[in-house]
């Protein structure tokens, strides 16, 4: 275990040990749980928000991922929008707001300065456009599950607010989501902005993968211990929830995510020769894995069915020329199903990584408390666009199965065949919404009337500052 | 900090006046094409949602949807039964009326005429509305216009309910301004709602209507940022070019058209503002875009107030920066953490491990 941990965390950006990271989850991972158990002990400590009109509205809840965000009003079953995560500035007025600043010209000055902050759109708005003009340059505000450009996170947030969902920020408590790993100095800038810039009445951030897991929580029975497979676009992470609580020493994440797929396959059709316009070629790859990319059941077989039959299989991508607007058009082979197989046998794709999801997966669960691990692996829950590819969760299941098996037999093995385990169940869940489980789950969780009472208020925010969104309100009562 | 606002809202409010003014035939400035700072009339979401509906009517996706927009408006779009795909059911909770402002039938005057005039035979109003909702209407996607642009902006123009309906009586107001058959008993009052139990004034005379917007905010900074705000505001409508934009006064104390509202209509922490408009305001395709310009005018204030709080962050943040950057040229040389290229791990190695690990 202490390997995986080792050489996996390979992010570099963050910097706490892994026992802080611990601690922090045990600290702020039990809403969900508390709501069947210790409710009544835990809510004296909340003061009386039940005259607040705002919680009687829906609650706004905001998943920022790093490729898409999803957005809209808690009680949905689905998200009013799910947009890319980028945001679109218009570089010119920047740039000459920058140059004259020191001339006497105060009147170009100022409308520079005052257009540059207006001219900026998010979204796919932002795409098209930074596609049709060159004044604009998209800036991805997330990146790899964490916020890095704080001033372009708030825009976005500006635009979500008031031009997509329309809504008074005023009006509504907001549920926004945080990757596992979110060192507590994000979460108190965004505990600012949100109280500061947008006066919201109220904030709860919640951890992903425990929202991922509260999406099942209407479909099957209440089960709130399982494994998150949460393979987004810039991150990926294997988390162990119990009884709602992160178990934090045993987070597992890997460096390959929905990126990494695209730029594989982006890679592939570029070394193929394809004749994509390079400036297009990522956005294509991206799309051709959204469509037509599938997980196969053995790489050498999906070779031969390939070769034998390629009508059947090799498909068209057919497209205009950003400048020019040409029409062109390519093939797509082999990486509709090598793609999604770098989760797999990663060596295909790196040479620093070679450890497959099923093995991480496994090592996680391994690693966690020895009483957790059965209820783990008979629920691994999917989360993140990029687990939708198909049949997926077929071979992670197939593959973890194996290796779970394997280590039965061994040890029954060892044992001489005198004791007889029993069967471990492996169950890898997937459901239709998987592509927005965590935004679901969010939207379940803030439609509970608890949730208003576990959500940091304004007023706690004026008393005490942002240093509140460190902790979750739930244990407020208890230091 | 004020300064800043000022400086912030200035290229704003152009775009604000320019849209009253320009006439439809205008080839849009810069400016206009920067539509995200003023509030569209259409929900981006029920546009989306009825689209979609269009589009997939043969799939038979259940549709349930509920959300609310600025001013607490309330929407609910439902497709009730399976036989009939293309009957959608779209209820709207409009903000409470304040007391003096008329509501017959839970509905500003004259909106019933409005849905029936904009929406012909595509629109049926249900009579009594759903459980919690001012107006439900009856959609009937089948009956709209083959062609798609026509249906397009039929689709456009029902996700504009909003401005239909809570427009009404303010559209019927500046119609007969337009047409110049004002009803010669003047300066009457007319109090409409545009938030939950907030009105706004209308004052009818024979050339002109005059417009007073009493201005609350609930949080003492944006109260501070919008009085400000406000003050640029009507500065900048001195400015030339914009001439024919309807005049605009601000005053902390309610103006003299007022007298004869309520008293508890008349507290208004951020003062007072009114526009005069003239017939030439609400010419042909004018008309709508003011009368969606004016019934949301508070939320317009509040949106600029929001974007200059950010604006100020990022300014901040910026001067953090900077400082934080000096303050590290600062440091001496010595001090510089040295980072090796095999950091990377999350986990403090204690010097046996790493020998353990050297090792293996």
């Amino acid at each position: 275990m202490g390997l995986v941990t080792d050489t996996e965390y390979t992010y570099p950006l963050q910097s706490d040990p892994p026992d802080g990271v611990a601690a922090r989850y045990h600290d702020r991972c039990g809403v969900l749980s508390r709501r069947s158990s210790s409710a009544s002990a835990a809510v004296a400590y909340y003061p009386p928000s039940s005259m607040d009109p705002a919680t009687f509205r829906p609650a706004v809840v905001i998943d920022n991922g790093t490729g898409y965000t999803k957005m809209g009003f808690s009680g949905n079953v689905e998200p009013c929008f799910i947009v890319p995560t980028v945001v679109a500035v218009n570089e010119t007025f920047v740039n000459q707001s920058r140059a004259s600043t020191k001339s006497s010209n105060w009147l170009a000055q100022h409308s520079a300065g005052v257009m540059a902050d207006l001219d900026f759109l998010i979204g796919d708005e932002a795409l098209s456009r930074s596609r049709s003009s060159s004044t604009y340059n998209l800036s991805y505000p997330i990146k790899h599950g964490q916020v890095e450009n704080w001033d372009a996170m708030e825009r976005f947030w500006q635009q979500c607010i008031f031009n997509y969902l329309r809504c008074d920020p005023e009006d509504h408590y907001f549920l926004l989501t945080e990757s596992p790993l979110t060192p507590p100095e994000s979460r108190e800038y965004t505990g600012e902005i949100m109280f500061e810039t947008f006066n919201v009445p109220g904030l709860y951030i919640a951890v992903q993968p425990v929202l991922a897991l509260a999406a099942g929580y209407t479909t099957s029975k209440c089960e709130m211990t399982g494994v998150v497979v949460d393979v987004g676009d810039g991150a990926t992470h294997v988390v162990p929830v119990a009884d709602g609580y992160v178990i934090g020493s045993s987070i597992k994440s890997i460096p390959i995510s929905g990126k990494d797929v695209t730029l594989f396959i982006q890679q592939l059709m570029r070394e193929r020769g394809e004749h994509i316009p390079p400036e297009d070629s990522y956005e294509v790859a991206r799309k051709v894995k959204e469509t037509y990319g599938y997980t196969c059941s053995d790489i050498v077989k999906e070779f031969n069915k390939h070769d034998k039959e390629p009508s059947k299989y090799v498909k068209q991508w057919r497209g205009t020329k950003p400048k020019t607007g040409a029409p062109y058009s390519c093939d797509i082979g082999y990486e509709r199903f090598l793609g999604p197989e770098i989760f797999f046998n990663p060596e295909i794709y790196s040479t620093d990584f070679t450890t497959p999801l099923p093995d991480v997966i496994d090592k996680c669960i391994q690693s966690a408390p020895i009483d957790t691990r059965r209820a783990l692996y008979k629920n691994i829950v999917l989360s993140g666009g990029s687990t939708m590819f198909k049949d997926f969760h077929r071979r992670l299941q197939r593959d973890l199965k194996k290796i779970v098996d394997a280590r039965v037999l061994a040890s029954e093995a060892r044992l001489g065949g005198e004791i007889k385990a029993q069967p471990v169940e492996v169950n890898v869940v997937s459901h239709p919404i998987q592509r927005f489980a965590v935004w679901f789950g969010g939207s379940v969780l803030a439609s509970t009337p608890e949730f208003f009472e576990a959500c940091h208020t304004k007023a706690e925010y004026e008393e005490y500052g942002a240093s509140i969104c460190r902790t979750n309100p739930v244990f407020k009562g208890m230091y | 900090m004020g300064f800043r606002g000022h400086r912030r809202a200035g290229g704003s409010i152009s775009v604000f006046f320019r849209r009253l003014t320009s006439s439809s035939s205008e080839k849009p400035s810069p400016e206009q094409e920067i539509s995200m700072i003023l509030l569209q009339s259409h929900s981006r979401f029920l546009l989306q949602a009825l689209s979609n509906r269009v589009h997939n009517v043969e799939k038979g996706v259940e549709v349930d949807y509920q959300w609310v927009e600025f001013d607490d408006v309330r929407y609910h779009v439902q497709v009730v039964s399976m036989k009939n795909p293309h009957i959608v059911l779209l209820s709207v909770c409009l903000p409470t009326p304040p007391p003096e402002t008329a509501f017959p039938g839970g509905l500003p005057l004259g909106a019933i005429e409005a849905i029936k005039a904009t929406y012909g035979v595509v629109v049926q109003i249900l009579d009594p509305p759903r459980d919690g909702f001012n107006l439900t209407l009856k959609i009937n996607l089948s009956k709209l216009p083959p062609d798609e642009e026509f249906k397009q902006s039929l689709l456009v123009k029902i996700a504009s309910i909003r401005e239909v309906v809570l427009g009404a009586p303010l559209r019927a107001v500046l119609k007969r301004l337009c047409s110049r058959t004002m009803t010669p008993d003047v300066n009457q009052l007319i109090a409409l709602v545009h938030r939950p139990n907030e009105a706004f004034f209308v004052i009818p005379q024979v050339e002109k209507v005059i417009v007073v917007y009493p201005m609350r905010f609930s949080d003492m900074i944006d109260t501070v940022l919008a009085t400000s705000f406000l003050q640029e505001f009507v500065e900048a409508r001195r400015t030339a070019g914009l001439n024919n934009a309807p005049s605009c006064t601000w005053s902390s104390s309610p103006p003299l058209e007022l007298k004869k509202a309520p008293p508890e209509a008349l507290s208004a922490n951020a003062g007072f503002v009114s526009f005069v408009i003239f017939p030439r305001h609400v010419e042909g395709r004018k008309l709508d875009r003011t009368v969606w310009s004016l019934s949301t005018f508070h939320a317009y204030v509040s949106y600029h107030v929001k974007c200059s709080e950010g604006f100020m962050h990022t300014r901040m943040r910026r001067r953090v920066e900077s400082m934080i950057q000096a303050l590290d040229r600062a440091k001496p040389e010595g001090d510089k953490a040295k980072r090796s290229p095999n950091s990377r791990s999350f986990k403090r190695l204690s010097l046996k491990d790493a020998r353990t690990n050297s090792n293996t």
